[in-house]
């Protein structure tokens, strides 16, 4: 039986058994290339439910929205599992809340190519679930060279700022992301206002940097942010280089081992401090 | 009268404004094309119809709204107690924009100009742009302006519409801005513009979408307590993609700042799908409700504009189909909206 298949028939049980209110998954947008997320209640719509390249949405986003409305199975890859890992460790959601249907993925592919963020991808299977739905996926993950370090803080600067003065500010990045969930998001604050609200570079780039350290840690480069982007900014550019300097100076991975808490959030006489002497 | 423009009549046409520094045309970028000032003629790709089989989108990312109401302006600095005007509007020349976004433009020009006290900002910017629109004779899927009433080769709102041919463009003036662009330049063949209508109702044959606005005007009117919205609404994460890059989206924010000890008024797009933009001072905000957001966007399109100037907001352009990160489709949206009405009797 295939992923698929076998997830349909799983969602349809978990229902009729009530052991959820509904299953979060994907179902077919209209339009070929990108899925839509379904949240399905009702045992005759588990045939609306897919599962391929075209799950673009980060499912973790959505299960902040639905957590409400009672325990619910959502299907998770190993990007949204992490996310789910870091939403537990934050305490956004408790795990008796979500049933997770794990799945192997292959990456998602947008307009003919594998997502950027899939291609170096470390993580194709989740890393908790109550069950798997088929087996692991296991592929080589392509080296991304990165010329970023090599560079120049001058040089590095154009280069962001080439991509951030692209930005509209409809934040579609923040919006699809699982962690960022801020009842009121530092942008959003206006008494006083934080941060300025044009689209000039610099207040742009502000928001953009802002963005990227309040997701070092947590970031779990699921490349949601970098697919919505309508604009085309390379996003995954900040979060790769956020987690690189997480993983070099902490030793840690965002969502990577439940028992592993960010590395913002605790302390350890190890961590690197050089900053406060 | 209809002129014929040779490639090359085009090119030199459009090297006079790019040596003047103020020509805007689409250019590719990553995987779409935006507006850019063209330093040279040689970036314009004159044939859309060329650029989408090079694989761009049939249209620019961006709307041509923001040569009217750009994404953010300074209105006027203070100095003092005094509001000194800044900014001189610059004059442009936009070349390649769709007949969906003419057709945006002309909405624009009535909503902030033709409707009550005029957007000083937006006309004199519209009096300093000269838009010469290109026809679609390959739209996409997403496309669907003839179902809100426009057309692929419609020249509502632009000076110039362009019709791609053999060999050049067919050159219609719309405006007398536009006659005087096209002066010159002799008059198109009946063979020409033959081959202009074929181009006109094959690419019209392609947008198979019919809407009765008048019956989704009547669900909307009666449709706003309906539980339909909050199923629409899972999927959509209340980003403003769509509204940004929606052509007759026009809502903006007002703020002042400091910076550097000059003190300004700016304005900014808002968008009614963030909660901040029906946040009350007060605390109160009457759309918390994500689906609240998304009735209000579909209601502005096809209701409030109706009520408000009588025409649908909404030109078919496919951008929020296109951009949408959650895969949502407005079409879809109606078609349900237009189903739930039709099983209610309304």
């Amino acid at each position: 039986m295939d992923k698929v298949a076998r997830l349909r028939q799983r969602a349809k049980e978990l229902l009729e058994k009530q052991e959820v209110v509904g299953v979060l998954g994907y179902r077919a947008s209209s339009r070929p290339g990108i899925s839509q997320v379904a949240f399905i209640t009702k045992t005759e719509e588990v045939d609306r439910l897919i599962f391929d390249a075209t799950c673009s949405q980060n499912l973790a986003n959505y299960l902040l929205k639905v957590k409400d409305k009672g325990k619910v199975a959502v299907v998770a890859r190993g990007c949204d599992s992490r996310s789910i890992v870091v939403l537990l460790q934050e305490k956004q959601i408790e795990r008796g809340q979500v049933y997770i249907l794990g799945v192997g993925c292959e990456g998602v592919i947008v307009q003919g190519e594998k997502s950027v963020s899939c291609r170096s991808c470390q993580y194709p299977n989740p890393v908790i679930y109550d069950e798997m739905l088929g087996e692991e996926v296991h592929f080589e993950p392509e080296k991304v060279e990165d010329e970023f370090d090599r560079l120049t803080p001058d040089e590095r600067w154009q280069i962001l700022s080439a991509e951030v003065a692209r930005c509209i500010r409809c934040y579609a990045c923040r919006q699809v992301c699982p962690n960022c969930y801020c009842p009121v998001c530092f942008v959003d604050a206006s008494m006083p206002a934080l941060v300025g609200k044009t689209h000039n570079v610099s207040d742009n780039m502000v928001f953009h940097i802002m963005r990227a350290l309040h997701m070092a840690g947590r970031c779990v480069e699921c490349g949601a942010c970098h697919r919505a982007c309508p604009m085309g900014i390379d996003l995954m550019r900040f979060n790769r280089q956020v987690a690189k300097i997480v993983r070099e100076r902490f030793g840690l991975v965002a969502g990577a081992k439940p028992d592993e808490m960010p590395a913002l959030t605790v302390f350890k006489p190890e961590d690197p401090q050089e900053f406060i002497r | 009268m209809k002129v014929f423009l040779k490639n090359e009549d085009l090119k030199k046409l459009l090297a006079r404004f790019v040596q003047e520094g103020r020509l805007f045309a689409p250019v590719r970028r990553c995987g779409y094309s935006g507006w850019d000032r063209v330093s040279s003629v040689d970036e314009v790709v004159l044939s859309r119809e060329q650029a989408i089989l090079q694989g761009e989108e049939v249209n620019t990312r961006e709307p041509a709204k923001i040569f009217v109401f750009p994404r953010s302006e300074t209105l006027f600095e203070f100095e003092g107690e005094e509001a000194v005007e800044t900014g001189e509007i610059p004059e442009l020349v936009v070349f390649g924009l769709r007949p969906c976004d003419g057709r945006a433009m002309a909405f624009l020009e009535r909503f902030f100009v033709g409707n009550g006290p005029e957007d000083p900002r937006v006309r004199q910017r519209r009096e300093k742009v000269t838009l010469i629109g290109v026809a679609c004779n390959s739209p996409a899927d997403s496309c669907f302006c003839t179902a809100v009433g426009g057309g692929p080769h419609e020249n509502k709102g632009l000076d110039v519409l362009l019709r791609e041919v053999a060999g050049g463009f067919l050159g219609e003036a719309v405006t007398s801005k536009g006659e005087e662009l096209l002066t010159g330049f002799p008059e198109a063949t009946a063979q020409q513009d033959a081959e202009a209508e074929k181009l006109k109702a094959n690419a019209e044959a392609t947008l198979a979408l019919k809407i009765d606005l008048n019956r989704l005007k009547a669900a909307l009117d009666n449709g706003f307590a309906s539980p339909i919205w909050e199923r629409l609404t899972l999927e959509c994460v209340n980003c403003g993609a769509c509204t940004f890059l929606c052509p007759t989206c026009h809502c903006f924010d007002v703020f002042d700042e400091t910076v550097r000890g000059r003190k300004r008024r700016s304005r900014i797009w808002d968008s009614c799908q963030f909660t901040l933009y029906s946040q009350h001072a007060s605390g109160h905000n009457p759309r918390l409700n994500p689906a609240a957001r998304y009735r209000n966007r579909v209601m502005d399109k096809f209701k409030y504009t109706v009520d408000m100037l009588g025409e649908v907001s909404c030109v078919g352009c496919g951008r929020c189909v296109r951009v949408c990160p959650a895969g949502i489709d407005i079409r879809v949206a109606v078609a349900e909206i237009l189903k739930e009405a039709a099983q209610d009797g309304r």
